[in-house]
């Protein structure tokens, strides 16, 4: 085992594997739901989610370009995916279910909510997930009725944000309006040099923008809280007076974030322990490593670098509670609670309405028969959904067989440069330990004059010499396992 | 900087107020997710009577990420290295987000109480161990008296 302050992988964020670590396509068909949610108050918004999140839940039916999970995306189609997700992560006051929301409330970092939100808002209208709760810091039972329906009045919708993060201290975004941001991009420097900042400006642009986002998602709410305060025509997305009453009168405390939210939690499958459904969205596979084994102290150890790309794996997440393996949950939606997206709207639940859903089928604004994703049902709410972690971040194999990819063209480069090097200078990598190996490559040519070598045969020698040397490593491994 | 999470509140609070036996653990003033930390050697081992001092770090992803824990003290173990850094399975592949500070400061407690030669950091002492476990434990021992013996 290595030691105890550096990360296992260390190279799982550069080059093509990149990438991975944003969102699944399968967030693609998104943007409608996020951006029109803004103008368009209707049940045409419960469609719009709902749409929204099927893309996700099937596996994203093909999209015109670039189909395959494998395909190469320009930078231009990944971004536009980085800024679909960063749009669903916005927490608005109006998409919301049994009182909850579609979007996390901001205990974990940005960089870190790299689940498909797509998949995660679907689930959630399908109320097979717990919706993103705003959290109390602390709950008292002695706290009235009235106490309690004045600190819900007071809570916002998202955790404050680190305004400057140290990480885009000294990034230009120029201007946000402008989709365009070459000009912040000094043209005379080096390509790989060029693609590194673009990459960095856009993230923190990216951040800027979610941060904007959400800041004009809390005036609105905060507008409207205030209009519906005065007027006397209530707004129907907000809660009713019973309906924050009933939710935080009976919430409890998460064991992973310690933040008091309403009921019910997600449960463990396995051992049947509450997770609030944002601490749920953080649990995930480890980054693709190599196994870790119990080694003989006596004998030297093999460095990564020299490890068989295919070795690689990326064993699923654990119970957190009790380390069952494929970690997953179930979740029991409130029974007399069904409000917002699919249900009655919030401002008419009553706690003295009997049951929730035969409301929402009398009066029903937001009306729950809405398409339903294709080939899934809805099935009645008592019948219990597994969720398993990899379910919110469907694309880990993806990323692991990207990542073998990056390793083994890594190696290959690794060998081409090892030999090269040799042709160039027949003394290099020769220690003299007098095996045959350390003689110069392609003794065909050895009498002729070195510079005389043209380009295609040199590269022929280095095909060859790399094979011979692959095949070499390959003998090698296989008699290093037989002993 | 961000603000402190509740549960780093939470768990500092819940240190001071009902510590575990053994074991200090204080946040710095200045870095709240700093603390200096002492484990008393457990009784029976090499290590006993000695007292370590360690320092732990909340990584800014704490819980999702496990703390990071060092040895201050000097001290001759198989999986802690010159550097004091620490093999336990629990600080890597085994952190859970539902483990504490309390429950790794327990888990190298108990590390101590029985070392891994096996699976190792420090090779070398890992070699001794496994040759000469009794020779090795002496040196333990010898160590913990000559670098971890409180000063009066
Ligand atoms: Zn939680
Ligand atoms: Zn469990």
């Amino acid at each position: 085992m290595g030691n105890v302050p550096t990360k296992l992988d260390d190279g799982s964020y550069q080059g093509d594997s990149r990438t991975n670590t944003s969102v699944s396509s399968s967030s693609n068909s998104n943007t409608s739901a996020a951006s029109s949610g803004n103008r368009s108050r209707h049940a045409s918004l419960v469609n719009a989610i709902l749409n929204s999140g099927s893309g996700g839940a099937m596996g994203s039916p093909g999209h015109s370009r670039n189909v395959g999970p494998y395909a190469r995306k320009s930078t231009r189609e990944r971004e536009e995916i980085k800024e679909r997700h960063a749009k669903n992560l916005v927490v608005k006051y109006d998409e919301n279910v049994d009182g909850g929301f579609m979007a996390p409330f901001g205990c974990y970092s940005f960089d870190k909510l790299d689940y498909d939100s797509g998949i995660v808002r679907g689930l959630i209208v399908n109320r097979k997930l717990a919706p993103f709760y705003t959290p109390l810091q602390d709950f008292d039972d002695s706290w009235s009725r009235m106490e309690i329906i004045k600190i819900v009045d007071g809570l916002p919708l998202h955790a404050s944000f680190n305004e400057n993060p140290e990480e885009f201290e000294d990034v230009p975004i120029g201007n946000l309006r402008k989709p365009n941001f070459d000009y912040l991009i000094d043209k005379s420097l080096p390509k790989k040099e060029k693609r590194r900042l673009h990459s960095k400006i856009f993230q923190a642009r990216l951040y800027r923008k979610r941060m904007l986002w959400q800041e004009k998602a809390n005036e609105t709410f905060l507008e409207h809280k205030i209009e519906a305060r005065k007027n006397t025509s209530k707004n129907k997305y907000l809660p009713s007076d019973d309906l924050k009453y009933e939710l935080y009168k009976n919430g409890s405390e998460c064991p992973i974030c310690f933040l008091y939210v309403p009921g019910p939690l997600n449960l463990s499958k396995c051992c049947q322990q509450p997770i609030c459904t944002e601490c749920f969205v953080q649990i995930r596979r480890a980054d693709p490593h190599f196994p870790h084994e119990e080694v003989d102290p006596t004998q030297p150890v093999t460095d990564d670098s020299e490890k068989d790309p295919n070795l690689l794996i990326s064993e699923a997440a654990n119970c957190p509670y009790c380390a069952t393996p494929d970690f997953s949950i179930t979740y029991q939606p409130p029974e007399g609670r069904r409000t917002g997206l699919g249900g009655e709207p919030p401002y008419k639940f009553t706690s003295q309405s009997q049951s929730a859903v035969e409301n929402s089928e009398k009066h029903g604004v937001l009306t729950k028969e809405s398409p339903l994703v294709e080939g899934d049902d809805l099935k009645p709410a008592k019948s219990v959904h597994v969720i398993m972690s990899d379910t919110i971040r469907p694309n880990w194999e993806v990323r692991l067989n990207k990542e073998r990819m990056r390793l083994a063209r890594r190696s290959a480069n690794a060998t081409a440069i090892h030999v090269s090097n040799r042709l160039i200078d027949p003394d290099y990598n020769n220690d003299g330990s007098g095996n045959g190996d350390s003689s110069p490559v392609g003794t065909n040519t050895s009498n002729r004059d070195r510079s005389d070598v043209t380009i295609e045969e040199l590269e022929n020698q280095m095909l060859n010499e790399a094979i011979r040397l692959s095949l070499e490593d390959k003998k090698h491994s296989s008699s290093r396992q037989r002993k | 900087m961000a603000s402190l999470p509740k549960r780093i509140i939470k768990e500092t609070e819940r240190l001071i107020t009902d510590p575990v036996p053994g074991i200090t653990a204080e946040p710095h003033d200045d870095n709240l997710r700093y603390f200096e930390v002492t484990v008393e050697g457990p009784v029976g081992s090499p290590y006993e009577n000695g007292i370590f001092q360690l320092e732990l770090y909340l990584p800014d992803d704490y819980p999702m990420e496990a703390p990071k824990v060092r040895f201050l003290t000097k001290i001759y173990h198989p999986n802690i290295d010159r550097l004091g850094r620490i093999c336990l399975d629990v600080l890597k592949t085994n952190w859970s987000p539902a483990l504490q500070i309390r429950t790794v400061l327990l888990s190298i407690q108990a590390l101590l109480a029985s070392p891994n030669p096996n699976d190792p950091l420090a090779n070398d002492v890992a070699e001794d161990w496994i040759k000469d476990e009794e020779a090795a434990k002496q040196t333990a021992k010898k160590w913990s008296k000559l670098y971890a013996t409180p000063k009066q």
